[in-house]
């Protein structure tokens, strides 16, 4: 090989090991395009939660892992910026070095979410918590359970330390726990110390300080009453006078946006034979669109906007709650603002409401419209926020002709069951052939399945376009327990009165029956005479 | 004549008394015609390999760090956030391949040519050195990961040393600056394969250039070359040019396994779990299939023995041919070393326990 | 030939030395520093970065605040972040109440609280003390810092 040749060569190789460093050159760019997407942010440990973490990260691992995940981490939100408890606070205690409190609070969230806070203490939800004095809270507290305890009758083998029976646990363990419960410090006497006894001013501090002498403490951090605590109700009524739990859809230490738009969050409280709204979703087209299509719906997106985010299928939220392209992406924490009937009462109401967000009960419509425009809201505003929503996917015509189905069901059920059913029990009230204590009577079970649990499921059935619910599980049964056990039920109070020297007492209330009975929707029956 | 270039010509004879035709006349050694043959720049080729590895090592070590809770983690940075580190720590693992598999076939190559035989004795040993000192460097590289290999790899060495008869403890304790695996293991092999090997092989490889040219390299001739061709031609500029070509052509061949197949990096060692399927690098393959036929002990002293033997073959060697002179016993020992030394390669290459 | 060798050895030695310069830099991140209602006018507060470096952030007092939207919101430039690190050759300074001003113990820097230079050589070259980017996003008050080396998790 001559050397001229050889030069040559070389001159070539030499281009060639250019040509591959400029390969590699190109590796590294795309390379560093890719890692610019993959490489999730590092976590900063804000100074003042570094303890913390340190320490927690040991005693509660996953706790700060979860904390880890979330974006407040990702924010630099550490542990002290929600559970810092300012010097006076009922529960607050001295943690090595820091004043925190256990128990985080919408007061405290609202400190750097002050529109959430606020939307979300005008809900529905809020006031979960004040079902303390309903027909639900009679039964779990007296049918299920008993408001003094009771001693136990026979000794548990293994467990001598049952020494009493707690009659609310009922309660507490199922009521509570969606309802909220209302936070108590545990006295050294074994009672709860509550907000009631606390009397916190506007800033959530006790007024009541003397009674904080009684709390029981270990180690100086105040005890809490363990039949108000833990409890993630969305309606638990804090000491510092709150409402509500931030953490009941948006679960600690990760405070998902992610999960609160998920039905499956909703479906802790809003299932089973009473109102069954996570089956009825997941029965209708929007849940089977949503199970299908969920890895594509960006649930992680910083706002998930209807229309823009997201359009594969709705979730709870999206109808009820998160932001759409027509109403500007604004998201709701009261997710009364777009629903237009009640269908929780026995008989449902429209959904206009009141300045405080009650319900206007007024049957006179000037008064109805004087209160909706002193800062009330309408059905009608509200049913067209939801049609927005509806929108986005379905026409005018088609959400318009969607309402008319629905109305159509709430009137026939509210028209054929429920005025006849609430008049014929209100008559035998009338006529004392009941006692006034609810439950004791087998016709009070009856009246209560049929519009807590199957009137409201036929109800739900047609809002959400579950077909079964509304039908099978709903207006079957509502029917089968208006004709099979309530009219016969009620005829056969009449006649044991009549029997018992209350002749007019049950003619009174035999009148009321045989005019609903007389009305053209139940003359289908043949009485056979 | 008196221009400042003459001038400053002139200062720098005056301090550095060499003479560019002497120095010329000194390295530009006849180089035999048989090296005009691709096969026989085998010597070159991991001499190249050694000036890539020390270039590449000297820019990794800027930014690895030799402690047991920042080695991976550095590492990592290297491989995934340093500019070009992938591809400067993929070149550095696959020279090290290359260069292995390199002084390997040098070392077949002079032992099925006789290049090893009186006088050239000494050289062999050298190079004996050489092999091991290369071996031991890439073991070491391999530890400075921290990957699970690194770890469990460091550690079953370290115990095998203890099987070296009368220094065994002393030269575990030695590698790993205590009983077993601790924080300053790490620093040690470090020490080992970024100062101790590296400089030692410097000696060594100069030593060995050093004999090379004051023998003068073994003549070879073949039946196929032009009787009328010259025994020998110049170093400068035809050798060196041949060489410069081999240079690039490894860095094209580096370049493109490394961009092709780039090194990745392996689970964080973890004290307290060895992997179901551990295996060393290739190389040691030979060594690690050896050491699980026999028991532990006759394995490691055998395998010394092995070494041994390798390295006084040219005295050996010398031995039998001054017994029974034009003997080719060692062409047959060493293609049953070679046949042995594959299959058990192979072997372990097949199997996962 | 030359050429050819040149360019491209000359290629690799580039890559060698961009391997070598740092990776662009420390990374930045917007952190919290607090809500708008609990942070008065004339309130100074320390923020301690990732690094450990305090930074002291101040709200003017009430009066000389410039802006403000109609909510009655402060405004962004009614807030200040100062590094402590001396502008002059990056010493620490340290705030001495009694003298009302930060002082660079390196070569006698001086500072007023506002971050001015009142002494020393950074008055020479007129030289302030740095300011952290601050932000207000959905009424809360947020500070752009640099994250500690192994900040990642």
């Amino acid at each position: 090989m001559s050397l001229e040749w050889k030069k040559s060569v070389i001159a070539v190789l030499g281009l060639l090991f250019l040509g591959s460093l400029v390969l590699i050159q190109k590796l590294e760019v795309d390379r560093r395009a890719v890692e610019a997407k993959l490489v999730a942010e590092p976590i900063v440990v804000p100074a003042a939660s570094r303890q913390c973490v340190d320490c927690h990260a040991q005693s509660t691992p996953g706790l700060v892992d979860h904390w880890k995940d979330s974006t407040h981490a990702h924010k630099g939100v550490g542990c002290v910026e929600c559970h810092q408890a300012e010097k006076g606070d009922a529960d607050g205690f001295d943690h090595y070095g820091a004043h925190v409190a256990a128990i985080v609070t919408p007061m405290d969230c609202g400190r750097c979410h002050p529109d959430e806070a606020k939307e979300f203490g005008a809900s529905h939800h809020a006031k979960g918590g004040n079902i303390l004095a309903s027909l639900d809270n009679l039964l779990a507290e007296v049918v299920e359970g008993s408001r003094s305890p009771m001693n136990p009758h026979a000794p548990t083998p293994g467990r001598p330390d049952v020494t009493s029976v707690n009659g609310l646990a009922s309660v507490e363990v199922g009521c509570k726990q969606c309802h909220g419960s209302k936070v108590g410090l545990l006295a050294t006497d074994g009672r709860s110390i509550t907000v009631d006894d606390l009397k916190p001013d506007k800033h959530g501090k006790p007024t009541n300080t003397a009674i904080l002498a009684d709390v029981q403490r270990r180690d100086g951090k105040p005890l809490l009453h363990s039949g108000s605590w833990p409890n993630t109700g969305i309606g638990r009524i804090n000491l510092d006078g709150s409402l509500g739990s931030c953490s009941a859809c948006h679960s600690r230490h990760d405070f998902s946006a992610r999960r609160a738009r998920q039905p499956e969050n909703c479906g802790k409280c809003h299932l089973g034979p009473d109102h069954p709204q996570k089956e009825i979703y997941e029965e209708s087209k929007h849940g089977v669109a949503y199970r299908d299509l969920k890895d594509h719906m960006n649930l992680d997106a910083k706002d998930w906007v209807l229309g823009d985010d997201y359009s594969q299928a709705p979730t709870c939220a999206t109808c009820h709650m998160s932001g759409n392209l027509r109403n500007g992406g604004k998201v709701t924490h009261d997710p009364g603002e777009r629903i237009s009937w009640t269908n929780r009462p026995p008989v449902s109401l429209g959904m206009d409401t009141d300045k405080n967000h009650a319900v206007i009960k007024e049957s006179d419509p000037a008064k109805r419209a004087a209160a909706i425009a002193d800062g009330g809201d309408s059905w009608q505003a509200k049913r067209q926020r939801m049609t927005d929503v509806c929108m986005h996917c379905h026409t005018q015509d088609y959400v318009t002709s969607f309402y008319e189905q629905y109305d159509d069901l709430v009137v026939l059920y509210n028209e054929k069951f429920a005025k006849p059913g609430q008049a014929i029990v209100a008559a035998l009230r009338a006529q004392k052939l009941l006692t006034p204590q609810e439950f004791d009577e087998e016709i009070e079970w009856t009246w209560y399945y049929l519009w807590h649990h199957e009137g409201r499921r036929a109800r739900h059935g047609a809002s959400m376009m579950a077909p079964d619910y509304t039908h099978w599980h709903g207006m079957f049964e509502v029917a089968e327990r208006f004709y099979v056990e309530l009219i016969p039920q009620a005829r056969e109070l009449a006649a044991h009165a009549a029997a018992s020297g209350k002749q007019a007492e049950a003619d009174a209330v035999t009148k009321v029956i045989d005019e609903i009975l007389a009305r053209p929707e139940h003359v289908w029956q043949d009485k056979g005479h | 004549m008196n221009g400042p270039a003459a001038r400053l010509r002139n200062f720098l004879r005056e301090r550095l008394p060499v003479d560019g035709e002497q120095l010329r006349a000194l390295t530009n050694e006849p180089v035999p015609h048989h090296l005009k043959h691709w096969w026989f720049c085998l010597g070159g080729t991991p001499a190249y390999l050694f000036v890539v590895m020390i270039v590449t090592g000297i820019l990794l070590a800027f930014w690895y760090e030799a402690t047991p809770t920042r080695a991976w983690e550095s590492v990592r940075v290297i491989s995934e956030d340093v500019a070009y580190g992938w591809f400067l720590r993929s070149v550095h693992r696959w020279a090290a391949t290359l260069m292995v598999a390199a002084v390997v076939l040098h070392q077949m190559r002079v032992f099925f040519t006789g290049a090893y035989r009186r006088p050239r004795e000494l050289n062999w040993l050298i190079g004996m050195g050489l092999l091991v000192c290369t071996l031991m460097a890439g073991f070491t590289g391999y530890s400075l990961v921290y990957e699970q290999l690194s770890y469990w790899g460091a550690t079953v060495a370290a115990n095998l040393a203890d099987n070296v008869p009368v220094i065994g403890g002393l030269l575990k304790s030695f590698l790993l600056g205590g009983d077993d695996y601790n924080a300053h293991t790490l620093s040690r092999f470090f020490v080992l394969h970024g100062a101790i090997l590296p400089v030692t092989m410097i000696g060594l490889i100069a030593l060995h250039v050093t004999l090379i040219r004051l023998h003068g390299v073994a003549e070879m001739k073949f039946r196929r070359d032009e009787a009328t061709a010259p025994r020998f031609f110049n170093f400068f500029p035809d050798h060196l040019l041949t060489e410069l070509t081999i240079g690039l052509v490894l860095m094209i061949l580096l370049c493109v396994l490394a961009s092709i197949f780039p090194v990745p990096i392996g689970p964080r060692a973890d004290p307290l779990s060895t992997p179901e399927v551990i295996k060393p690098e290739w190389f040691f393959y030979v060594a690690f299939r050896w050491l699980k036929l026999w028991s532990e002990r006759a394995a490691f002293l055998s395998l010394g023995a092995i070494v041994v033997v390798m390295a006084a073959w040219p005295f050996i060697d010398g031995w039998i041919r001054r017994k029974r002179p034009g003997s080719e016993a060692s062409v047959f020992v060493g293609i049953v070393a070679v046949l042995a030394i594959l299959g058990l390669t192979v072997w372990e290459a097949l199997v996962a326990h | 030939m030359t050429l050819s060798l040149l360019a491209s050895y000359g290629t690799f030695a580039a890559m060698a030395g961009r391997f070598l310069l740092p990776t662009g830099g420390r990374p930045r991140r917007w952190l919290l520093v607090s809500d708008l209602g609990s942070f008065r006018a004339g309130a100074t507060r320390t923020f301690v970065a990732p690094t450990g470096e305090r930074i002291v952030i101040a709200r003017r007092a009430a009066g000389d605040a410039s802006g403000g939207d109609d909510r009655g919101a402060p405004a962004l430039d009614e807030f200040v972040a100062l590094s402590s690190t001396c502008p002059h050759l990056g010493c620490q300074v340290t705030w001495q109440p009694q003298e009302t001003r930060f002082f660079c113990p390196c070569h006698n820097g001086t500072f007023a609280p506002d971050g001015s230079p009142t002494g020393g050589p950074p008055l020479e070259a007129n030289q302030s003390l740095p300011r952290y980017p601050l932000r207000i996003d959905a009424g809360l008050l947020y500070i752009e810092v640099p994250l500690a080396d192994g900040a990642a998790t």
